[in-house]
């Protein structure tokens, strides 16, 4: 990483902003992930490994913030991260396309993921129910602030000052 | 790649390998270590220091859910006023005669000389945080060990039962909510005094297994906690019966609950802390 502590300071805003602030902008109890923003974000402007180490910090600091076991998110924030750096790069797509798709597919497989592994793990709720009542619209309201804040955040992130849009951040 | 561009930025295979590993590691070791192991012991930690900034965000955020329920309120219709208002006056006469029957109940009471004088303990807390992620129903309050909480104790509103304490930390502890789909408790019928289990899900509906079809609650009956099982005492209301769906090919009927308690909308809690000597007067803490 080029520039470690705008990394740092993304994933601890993104913590302070998941506990003070996603709670209460929750839609029909789903509250989306700051986290998993910046894990996307930091995936597209870094690359998949770097996405992939911000993945496994963001994921233990949801682990550590939450009751169900630890080490799930991580795993599965790692996976993401690395996922969604390798979709960026590999993406035949211009413009707003690229980080549009990416974000949605990288929401889904997050929520996905981190389903089938609390099944594994025997702490599971219903699978289909949660799919449909969890994970889906999840991942919308996550992908919806992944394209809300990406051009900003990536602005942040990136060491070049210039970028603007999503046509040059693509 | 697309023409152009610079050079993407290639993975790395072996370190997305590590990290996995090192997950599963943690996964493992989380099982394997007891409450007062090293990730309990982090996960304590980490509720400690996150609990002022979930209260910071629960004060800058109260205006706006105040608006929110000024709102909501201004568009109550007159019918909705004038079905309350009839609701009141029937509650008032009810409350009337269950006045009654306690005071009844008090004398009768008194002159068998009824061995039950322990009453439950309550601790006032606040809500310092909402849930922070739709895979579990869990709320922290402002009470911790040092306040004499400990893991397990239920959680009540003044509407009804909230949940238990799943985790404590010095200053503030973690409620896991009758919603979330690890929960369960005991619970009976009040007008059949059938008993089952009511259990959370990850919509947050509640639902009451294992009932018995020649005692098929109807919808509007009230449910409480029946006292089975010891975590929770029994007769604090749970919820009221919604639906009841008798399918012919399944074991038990399906009972839909709701919860009297709004969670997104419930500041103050109680815990109960334990049995305590009631006084004369029957007054708790």
């Amino acid at each position: 990483m080029r520039r470690w502590w705008t990394t740092v300071g993304a994933l601890a805003l993104a913590l302070v902003l998941q506990v003070a602030l996603a709670p209460h902008i929750a839609i029909a109890n789903v509250v989306p992930s700051f986290m998993v923003l910046v894990v996307i974000t930091l995936s597209f402007v870094e690359g998949p490994s770097s996405g992939a180490v911000a993945g496994f910090v963001a994921g233990l600091l949801l682990d550590f913030l939450s009751t169900s076991p630890v080490g799930a998110w991580a795993l599965v924030l790692s996976a993401t991260g690395y996922t969604a750096g390798m979709l960026q790069e590999n993406l035949f797509a211009e413009g707003w396309l690229a980080p549009v798709t990416v974000a949605i597919i990288a929401a889904l497989l997050a929520d996905f993921f981190y389903l089938l592994m609390l099944t594994i793990l025997g702490v599971g709720p219903a699978f289909w129910e949660s799919l449909l009542a969890a994970v889906l619209p999840r991942a919308v309201y996550n992908a919806v602030l992944v394209l809300l804040a990406y051009p900003w955040l990536a602005r942040f992130l990136r060491s070049d000052q210039s970028m603007k849009s999503f046509r040059r951040l693509a | 790649m697309r023409i152009g561009q610079p050079e993407p930025k290639r993975g790395n295979p072996r370190l997305l390998v590590t990290l996995i590993a090192l997950s599963l590691v943690l996964v493992t070791v989380y099982f394997r270590e007891g409450d007062s192991g090293v990730l309990h012991g982090a996960r304590r930690v980490t509720l400690e220091i996150t609990a002022p900034i979930a209260h910071a965000g629960m004060a800058l955020t109260s205006p706006f859910r105040a608006a929110g329920g000024l709102i909501e309120g201004i568009g109550v219709s007159r019918e909705r006023l004038d079905a309350l208002e009839e609701q009141n006056a029937e509650l008032r006469a009810r409350l009337a005669e269950l006045e009654e029957a306690r005071q009844e109940n008090e004398r009768l009471r008194a002159l068998v000389d009824f061995a039950e004088g322990r009453r439950l303990a309550k601790l006032g807390a606040h809500v310092i945080r909402r849930p922070v992620s739709i895979w579990e129903g869990v709320i922290v309050v402002d009470r911790g060990s040092v306040d004499g909480v400990e893991s397990g104790m239920p959680v009540i509103a003044a509407q009804g039962l909230i949940g238990q304490v799943a985790e404590v930390s010095p200053h503030s502890a973690t409620v896991r909510l009758l919603t979330d789909q690890q929960s369960g408790v005991a619970a009976l019928v009040q007008s059949t005094r059938a008993t089952g289990v009511v259990r959370g899900s990850v919509t947050g509906e509640l639902s009451l297994g294992f009932i018995d079809r020649e005692q098929l609650p109807q919808p509007g009956d009230v449910v409480l906690t029946s006292g089975l099982g010891g975590v929770y005492p029994a007769g604090i209301v749970v919820g009221d019966v919604t639906a009841v769906d008798d399918r012919r090919g399944e074991l038990y009927p399906r009972v839909t609950v709701e919860s009297r308690v709004q969670v997104d909308r419930v500041e103050e809690v109680f815990i109960l802390v334990g049995s305590s000597i009631a006084t004369e007067g029957g007054e708790i803490e």
